[in-house]
Parts: structure tokens; sequence; C-alpha cells
């Protein structure tokens, strides 16, 4: 460093300003002031709510496990319309279901209903597998219906799809269900006898129109503008007669035969559901509400990323400012 | 017993000094760092209070193996002078003519020879600033660039201009 750079320093040094005694008192004399400092206040805000998100999600998780689960497979029984009979409760777990006997349920006597069954059964080896496909395509033979579709894999499980009289469904299910054990059933009852009813009315209504119709056709005296248009009237209810008539077929049908799909696995295809307790429950409860959380955050993140651009640009601004500011 | 000394000297921890030991070692350096980086004594003794005050509540927060006491509150003083800066800018675009007609001149150094001391006003803030830090604080070159949020490089640059320029104007003042 040059002699005279040593001269302009040494008298810097030797010439600096010291601090007077008050405003060293005035120091030595602070008191800490209690504000809230922003940073504080986001750790705080951050830290509560993410123990508020905890929180509610354990809550969820333990309100959540105190309801009995839902057990996979064995869906809980749903029907539709009205339904008079018992229906059949699903066993609540594995093990249950593996112990059941098939409980068969039956319509109200004397109502059209359509039975739609669902039975998933585990049978010891492929060899059980096959026999299993084949009794399960007789019984519904033997009781007056067939097999609709059949998909057999000899690794695996076996899909059938079976079509059984209305009347024979219950000693189906029980036959069925005796071919090896009982994992979940799922059995639908849906009323028709409305449905049949309404068409039944709605066919008699046509038919008297369309009787009428004839007959005011029959008029010589009648105009021909006005029997063209009887025509088209009479030609537009026969066509509505016959979808009618088509209709409550297909509901007679599908009271008549009952639908029961079949699906029978070995040991190995079926992997029963693991069985939580309740706490372990209560977890997968809170898990899944927590990533439902994280999944309103990251949105909420995504909206108010603008907000934090401008923000972060504004800094920049004002930092690059500070040197124009001192610069000046 | 003083409230500084109270309320922050009981906790100290190994290797950390206590804030007023800090305040008795440091005051002169950063109101050192203050008048020449404001070029006004009355507004750097009110900046030191007040980055004093902003040190005592942030001083938990210290961590005396990221940088010096004195360069944590040059960093600080800083911060606070620049607002000061800001706020001395709207102020004198309010009062242009009010302000240009009451500047007060202070002194920047006790018995600073006047050459010096008018080449030191000639200086801009950043520039006393540097001065302040390197020369008087005796900062080392990465704690000054870390002060001035600068490189190393940037810092020993605007250094020497700052000397050069002093020494050119104390060798007119001496012809």
């Amino acid at each position: 460093m040059p002699a005279n750079e040593m001269t302009v320093e040494t008298l810097l040094r030797a010439h600096a300003p010291v601090a007077p005694d008050l405003l060293r008192e005035r120091v030595l004399a602070l008191e800490p002031v209690r504000r809230s400092s922003a940073r504080r206040f986001t750790l705080v805000a951050v830290g509560a709510a993410a123990v508020a998100a905890v929180g509610v999600a354990l809550v969820h998780g333990f309100v959540s496990s105190g309801k009995q689960p839902v057990a996979q497979p064995t869906t809980p029984v749903t029907a539709r319309g009205a339904v008079s009979s018992p229906l059949v409760p699903a066993p609540k777990n594995f093990d249950q279901a593996a112990s059941a006997k098939a409980q068969v349920v039956t319509g109200s006597s004397g109502r059209l209903q359509h039975t739609d069954a669902s039975l998933e059964l585990q049978v010891g080896n492929d060899k059980d597998l096959a026999n299993a496909t084949t009794r399960a395509t007789r019984v519904a033979t033997s009781l007056g219906g067939y097999a609709q579709s059949v998909h057999y894999a000899s690794h695996g499980t076996s899909i059938l799809d079976l079509r059984i009289p209305a009347e024979n469904v219950q000693a189906a299910i029980a036959r069925l269900s005796a071919l090896g054990t009982l994992v979940s059933q799922k059995i639908s009852i849906t009323d028709l006898q409305h449905r049949l009813t309404t068409q039944s009315d709605e066919i008699a209504q046509l038919r008297r129109r369309i009787a009428a119709l004839q007959t005011a056709l029959k008029d010589p005296s009648l105009p021909d503008a006005q029997r063209v248009l009887l025509q088209i009237k009479l030609a537009e209810s026969r066509r509505a007669l016959s979808q009618r008539l088509h209709a409550r077929q297909g509901t007679v049908k599908a009271g008549t035969m009952a639908h029961v799909a079949l699906q029978i696995g070995t040991k190995k295809s079926i992997v029963a559901p693991p069985h939580r307790g309740r706490i372990g429950r209560m977890l997968h409860s809170a898990v899944g509400f927590l990533a439902l959380e994280g999944i309103v955050v990251l949105f909420a993140l995504i909206v108010a990323s603008p907000v934090a651009l401008v923000a972060f640009l504004i800094w920049l601004w004002r930092r690059r400012s500070v040197d124009r500011l001192l610069a000046a | 017993m003083n409230a500084v000394t109270s309320s922050l000297e009981a906790p100290r921890l190994a290797g950390r000094p206590g804030f007023a030991d800090v305040v008795a070692e440091q005051l002169d350096a950063v109101y050192r760092y203050l008048v020449y980086l404001t070029g006004d004594r009355a507004a750097a003794e009110d900046l030191t209070a007040e980055t004093f005050e902003k040190a005592f509540r942030s001083w938990r927060r210290f961590d005396p193996r990221r940088g010096s006491p004195r360069t944590w509150l040059c960093r600080i003083a800083r911060s606070v002078a620049v607002d000061w800066f800001r706020a001395e800018t709207r102020r004198r675009r309010r009062e242009e003519t009010y302000s240009r007609d009451q500047q007060v001149t202070h002194e920047l150094g006790d018995g600073l020879p006047a050459e010096l001391e008018a080449a030191l006003r000639e200086l801009s803030p950043a520039e006393r600033e540097v001065v302040a830090l390197r020369v008087l604080l005796e900062l080392d070159g990465p704690s000054a660039a870390r002060v001035l949020g600068i490189s190393q490089t940037a810092c020993s640059t605007r250094l020497s201009r700052a000397l050069r320029r002093l020494e050119e104007r104390m060798t007119d003042a001496g012809e």
C-alpha cells in the first residue's frame, strides 16, 4: 500500500468519531421491546397449522375407525326398489366370510323381483378349481338355468356368469356356495313389480286408445285431413305399444331369471384383505386425510405462487435500489 | 445492573459473548460506521440506538460461527441506515426547497483535517461506507463484502477508488 494512502488511513483512524456517553447510556438502558416479529409469527402459524392438520386427521381417523369397515371384497348388499325381504349382511372379515354358510335371500312371494348375486369362493388348488367350475355349470343347468359365460384360467380364477330361474336362486346360491369356502357374497334384489304394473297400465291404455282410433277411422264421414291425423296417431300408438310390450317382456324376463356372478379362486389368487385393528384403521384413515390436506395445501400454493413471484420481484427491486440509493 | 446486562448476560453460552460486552466493544464501531454512511451525527446516534435495539431483540439468533459480532451488527446497522436513506429521500422530495436551505453539516471525524473532511463529504455514501468498514472498523475483505452484499472484488475496487479519490483531493489541497 502506498505511503500516502497510509497517511489518509492513519488520519481517518486517528480522528475517528467516538460515540457520545449519552448514546452509550441510551443503548445500555435498552429494554427488550416485545414485538411479534413476522418470522416468529410465521413459524408459530405454520407450526400451529401443521399440528392442527395432523390433529384433524387423527380425529378423523379416530372417528372413522369406530365404524365397521366395509369389508373388501365383501361389499354389503345393495338393493334398489321396494325390497321387503331381509338382506344378507356381508361377513365382516375374511375369516368370518370363510366360515360363513351362505345365507340365501328370498324376495317377497307374489312380487316380481330381480335377484343379482355375486359369490366369491376359494378352493384349495387348481384341480379343485377345475372341478368347482364344472360343478357350478352343472348346478345352473340342473336348476333350469344356464351358464351365460365361463372364463377359466388354470392358474388363477374362474369367473362364471350364470342365469338361474328366480324360483331356484335360493337353492342355487346354497349349492354354489358349497363348492368351496365362501369368501364374499353380494346379493342385490330389485323390485320390479311397480315397473311391471306401470308398464301393464300403459299397455292397457295404449290398447284402449288404439281401439278408439280404429273406431273413429271407420266413420266414413271423417274429413280426409282428420283421417290422416288419426292415422298418424294410430301408427304412433301402435309403435308405442310395441315398445311397451317389449319392455314388459324384458321386465318379466329379468324377474324370472336371476343373475349369479360366481368367482372361484385358489388360495394363491385370493388374497385376504389386511385385517387392521382400530389403531391401524385410525392411522390408515388419518394418512388418507393428511394426503387430502396435502392436496389442498398444494393447490393453495399453486394459487399463491403468482403473489409470491411478485413479492420476490419487489424484494429484488428493493435490493437493487439500495445500491442506487447509496451511490448517489 | 442495567436492562441489557440483566437480560442477556445470564444465559451466556460457551464461546459466545454477552450482549453487554458486545455493546461495550462495538458501540463505537457501529457509531463510526453510521456516521460515515449517513454523514449525519445526529442521525447516526439514533440509528445506532435503533441498531442495538434490533440486535438486542434478535440476539438469541446470533451465531458466532457465522461471523463476528461486529459484522453482524454492521449488517443490522446497514439495514437500519438503508431505511433511513429511503425515508430521507422521500422527505427531501417533499420538502426539497426547505431541505436545501436548512441542510446542517456535521463533522465526520473528531478533529479531522478540513481538507480530508471535505474530501470525505465528496464521496458517495457507498464509498464512505466501504472506507468506514475497511479502515475504521478494520473488517477484513470477506466480512466487509458480506456486510455490503457484494463480491470481495467489488468491495476492493470500491475501497481503492474511494481512497484514490481521497488522496487526490488531499494532494490538490496540499498543492
